[in-house]
């Protein structure tokens, strides 16, 4: 191609209509051959739903899509893919039962008379995993793999298909620092190969890291096309919310009190291997404190919550809160003096076929306020409901009898942060809180728990961000392989060092006697 | 609440309702037009009484039978009160796999709940000295012993599913048949056997050898010469009391909070366990409850060499809950028109050359397009659903974590998404 037009893909003018909401409106987006192209947004602000456009799952009300400059029709993924297009969804679509090569070639395989000929299959998928330094057991089942190692069996699926537009959607929501780091990496390469990158996101700090240029949507508008390096994460988040966002955590320091919460030498079974995943674990929290469980994903972080929240029976090991030894207490006698908030907000969090105001009861509804004689008092649910709704801004459609299921994301965050801290416990366990929200969203828990702190409460943080782990925690706990191996306080340490702890490259020398 | 209330009832309730009446319409058009494809294509049977057949069939309870070789309609005591009798056991075994399936789990095991509901109701209104104890205290305790026999067999797969992870779809089938052979077993080397009767010894005692019977409530005078008694009563206000237990209490709330996701109820400290075989036990009780109405009202009379069959009225619990979409008071009218479309075949088979089993017929299209228009109308909030992801995306699982947290248990609880 001699004259090359200026952008690879156009969407001009794109609207889209669903009953009741315009997800689109007029938006335009460009881009250019070759480039890293962010789309920023909230949730709800229109990203997925352009990306469905371009992808074929929608048919817009109005405006074009050009590919090189030429009007194309797409009717559904067929004929995206066969424009070159292709898309890493948030949630992988693959055969957890076949081998990796299997999903790779699936739907694009070659065969002779009939039978596949796996070997040249097998033969590209190793030159290009080659080429871009995507390592996958081409064998191993999908079931059996990581997801980061799933997501490069998605991306790799795109480059077998010879995709020149890649569509990344949420890429980094579920994979670790170190895996966000290899993901930004290979996309560079692809960038750098000719191929060009749309990368849905919300997280500032890749956007500003990896991409060439930021379309910001918001509320379904456009609001602009700025290039990465004449901006900076203060003025795009302002784009993004549409007012001056606090992105520093403002706070006080912090008065710890009395010891709230005590751990010593806990053990907790992991689901998986059987085998210990917390080794004897021991901590303290204080009241008027924020003390932050750091590590990479699957440490034990997830078990010591179970461990401690009665999810699940500790192997071995005492837990005193409150001055009350509760290491064999139900999960119901714990709940007396401690929140939780749970890290997997659809499976522990809500009943999602529940409407907003049962869920908002879901511990309380034995409650003397709640029940007469056994019978639910759904005027004092209701009340309930409306105050907490109102109280932590909670939106949704239909107010307390929409179904939790059809709410946000953000939305149902808020609806547990309303009712765990609305319980008005001295200890907050709060896992992962903040975990694929949006920066208002983000923005008004961090507040939350800092108020929570400032009234006095002991707060338990588990978080894999590195950010929020150094802003909003007092202190922080380092949790490597089901231990310890390190007390750090956010104001003398720097990220650097939290990762060398985080990676178990380094360890306290007191902690070592615990190991 | 009231308002909420209405309102799903104006939306999805009215969906519901809609598309079971289609289904049973289109059903007795199917059952009509095979009427008469076998009336025009048969040299045996003229297009008149295919015609007749077709006219039986729409007018169902209110045939009268034949005056001078012509039918006649009109209100039938008989069969309207026969109806009601028969609606009665159906009605329960509905509602027991009905509130099973509102906690989450699918009650396959009605068939062995009502059979042990059978013989325990049998054996104590046989046994019990009536010269000593009133007849209508021996009712009672008969169908209560009734109810407490299905709720003690519901436990069992209520159990092994609360503390082995075991399917209670598997350990139903098993007890079901456990149950068919403990009772043919249970009457076999008792005295409750039928020997007066020389040709009835494949049969139990009428409870009436005891003087035990359901009272009639007056409805024997409202539907003279039918079989119908106070069951149907009982039946409709466990149906009600059902509905304000599953809809009003706490206890139907923590049942449902275990059964749409098991997880979230964990967490929030509600025994998921206990609730699990709490659930499986009262759809245990219904089904015995069930067989207790439908064995003691004098006029029937039990087959107990069963170990060869299951009782059809407790695997038609499904149908009736199904075609209900599993509302305790939608079963109530679901499980008299599935015993309505019993009459209908009766009046086949006395008035014209067909016979009841075309009724069967008209059964199978309904149960398989109420189950259809189940799955479109999932289809169609599907779809819904999914607009409304791509229009207002939301968190969704991180794969990684649901996995390892699920990968010792798979519960239907768990995949909420």
């Amino acid at each position: 191609m001699a004259a090359q037009p200026e952008y690879i893909i156009e969407m001009l003018g794109i609207t889209k209509r669903f009953p009741g909401i315009v997800a689109n409106d007029n938006i335009t987006l460009q881009l250019r051959k070759g480039e890293i192209h962010a789309l920023l947004g909230e949730n709800g602000a229109g990203k997925s739903t352009l990306m469905s456009v371009l992808f074929g799952m929608y048919q817009p009300e109005e405006g074009v899509i050009k590919k090189n400059g030429e009007v194309v029709k797409i009717n559904d993924p067929n004929d995206a893919t066969a424009l070159g297009i292709g898309m890493v969804h948030q949630h992988f679509k693959l055969i957890e039962v076949f081998t990796v090569l299997d999903n790779i070639i699936l739907g694009a395989e070659t065969t002779k008379l009939g039978f596949l000929q796996k070997k040249e299959a097998r033969k590209k998928v190793e030159a290009l995993s080659e080429k871009y330094g995507l390592h996958v057991d081409l064998d191993a089942k999908v079931e059996d793999i990581t997801v980061g190692m799933q997501q490069r069996v998605e991306i790799l699926k795109m480059l077998y298909r010879d995709n020149e537009i890649l569509i990344f959607d949420e890429p980094t929501a579920v994979l670790t620092p170190q895996e966000i780091e290899e993901l930004m990496h290979t996309m560079r390469g692809f960038a750098k190969e000719g191929k060009s990158i749309l990368f849905i996101s919300h997280k500032l700090n890749e956007i500003m890291e990896v991409s060439d240029r930021v379309t910001v949507l918001r509320k379904g508008k456009g609001i602009g096309t700025v290039n990465t390096c004449d901006t900076n994460k203060q003025a795009l988040s302002n784009m993004m919310v549409g007012r001056p966002v606090q992105l520093e955590i403002q706070k006080d320091e912090a008065k710890p009190k009395d010891t709230v919460l005590s751990v010593r030498d806990l053990h907790v079974k992991s689901r998986i291997h059987k085998k210990d995943a917390v080794k004897g674990v021991s901590f303290d929290v204080h009241a008027g404190e924020i003390v932050c469980i750091a590590g990479i994903d699957g440490n034990g972080q997830t078990e010591l919550v179970y461990g401690l929240t009665g999810l699940e029976k500790p192997e071995k090991g005492s837990i005193t809160l409150c001055g009350r030894d509760i290491s064999h207490a139900s999960i119901a006698a714990r709940g007396e003096n401690m929140s939780h908030i749970p890290e997997d907000r659809h499976k522990h969090g809500l009943v999602l076929d529940f409407t907003l105001e049962q869920n908002l009861v879901l511990q309380r509804f034995q409650e003397k306020q709640f029940q007469h004689a056994g019978f639910i008092d759904n005027v004092s649910v209701r009340k309930y409901a409306e105050r907490l709704i109102d109280k932590f801004d909670v939106r949704s459609g239909q107010g307390p009898v929409t179904r939790a299921r059809s709410m946000s994301g953000g939305n149902q965050q808020k609806a547990i942060i309303a009712r765990e801290l609305d319980r008005d416990k001295s200890l907050v366990v709060a896992v992962q809180p903040t975990r694929g929200l949006d920066v208002g969203a983000i923005e008004y828990i961090h507040g939350q728990l800092v108020a929570e702190r400032d009234a006095g409460k002991a707060i338990l943080l588990v978080s894999l961000e590195l950010d929020e782990v150094m802003s909003l925690s007092d202190r922080i706990l380092v949790m490597y392989e089901g231990e310890i191996v390190g007390e750090l306080d956010p104001k003398k340490t720097s990220v650097q060092e939290l990762g060398l702890y985080m990676a178990g490259a380094k360890r306290d020398a007191g902690k070592e006697e615990t190991a | 609440m009231k308002d909420r209330l209405d309102g799903f009832w104006s939306k999805d309730g009215t969906r519901t309702v809609l598309a079971s009446l289609a289904s049973i319409i289109i059903g007795l058009l199917v059952g009509c037009v095979v009427i008469l494809v076998v009336g025009y294509t048969s040299g045996n049977l003229s297009p008149k009484s295919a015609w007749e057949g077709v006219r039986i069939v729409l007018a169902n309870i209110f045939s009268t039978g034949r005056t001078d070789g012509v039918l006649t309609f009109g209100f039938n005591p008989v069969s309207t009160g026969n109806m009601l009798f028969r609606a009665t056991p159906l009605i329960m075994t509905g509602l027991s796999v009905a509130v099973a399936f509102k906690t989450g789990l699918f009650n396959i095991g009605a068939p062995g709940q009502y059979l042990m509901g059978t013989m325990a109701s049998l054996m104590l209104a046989l046994s019990i000295p009536s010269d000593v104890i009133h007849p209508v205290i021996i009712w009672f305790i008969a169908f209560l012993g009734g109810m407490a026999a299905g709720a003690l067999w519901g436990c069992i797969p209520g159990l092994v599913k609360a503390y082995l992870n075991i399917n209670e779809v598997l350990a139903s089938i098993m007890t079901n048949w456990i149950a068919a052979n403990v009772v043919t077993w249970a009457f076999e080397n008792s005295n409750f056997r039928n020997m007066v009767e020389n040709t009835k010894s494949g049969y139990v005692y009428k409870t009436t050898y005891n003087g035990v019977e359901t009272a009639k409530l007056g409805l024997d005078k409202i539907f003279p010469g039918s079989q119908v008694n106070g069951g149907i009563v009982v039946a409709v206000l466990i149906a009600i009391l059902m509905y304000i237990v599953i809809n009003k209490t706490t206890l139907g709330y923590q049942l449902k909070a275990c059964g749409s996701n098991r997880h979230a109820a964990r967490y929030a400290g509600i025994k998921d366990k206990r609730n699990i075989v709490l659930s499986m036990a009262i759809a245990g009780a219904l089904a015995g409850g069930g067989a207790a109405l439908y064995y003691l009202s004098g006029n029937t009379e039990f087959y107990w060499s069963t170990y060869q069959s299951l009782p059809a009225t407790g695997f038609n619990g499904i149908p009736v809950a199904l075609l209900a979409a599993n509302s305790p008071l939608g079963v109530i009218f679901t499980g008299i028109f599935m015993s309505m479309l019993d009459i209908a075949g009766q009046q086949l088979t006395s008035l014209t050359p067909y016979n009841e089993y075309l009724t069967d017929v008209i059964i199978a299209v309904i149960v398989y397009l109420s189950a259809f228009s189940l799955v479109i109308k999932m289809l169609i909030t599907g779809k819904k659903k999914r607009r409304q992801l791509e229009s207002i995306p939301k968190l969704g699982y991180e794969p990684g974590e649901k996995k390892a947290a699920d990968a010792a248990e798979t519960q239907k609880g768990g995949e909420a998404e």
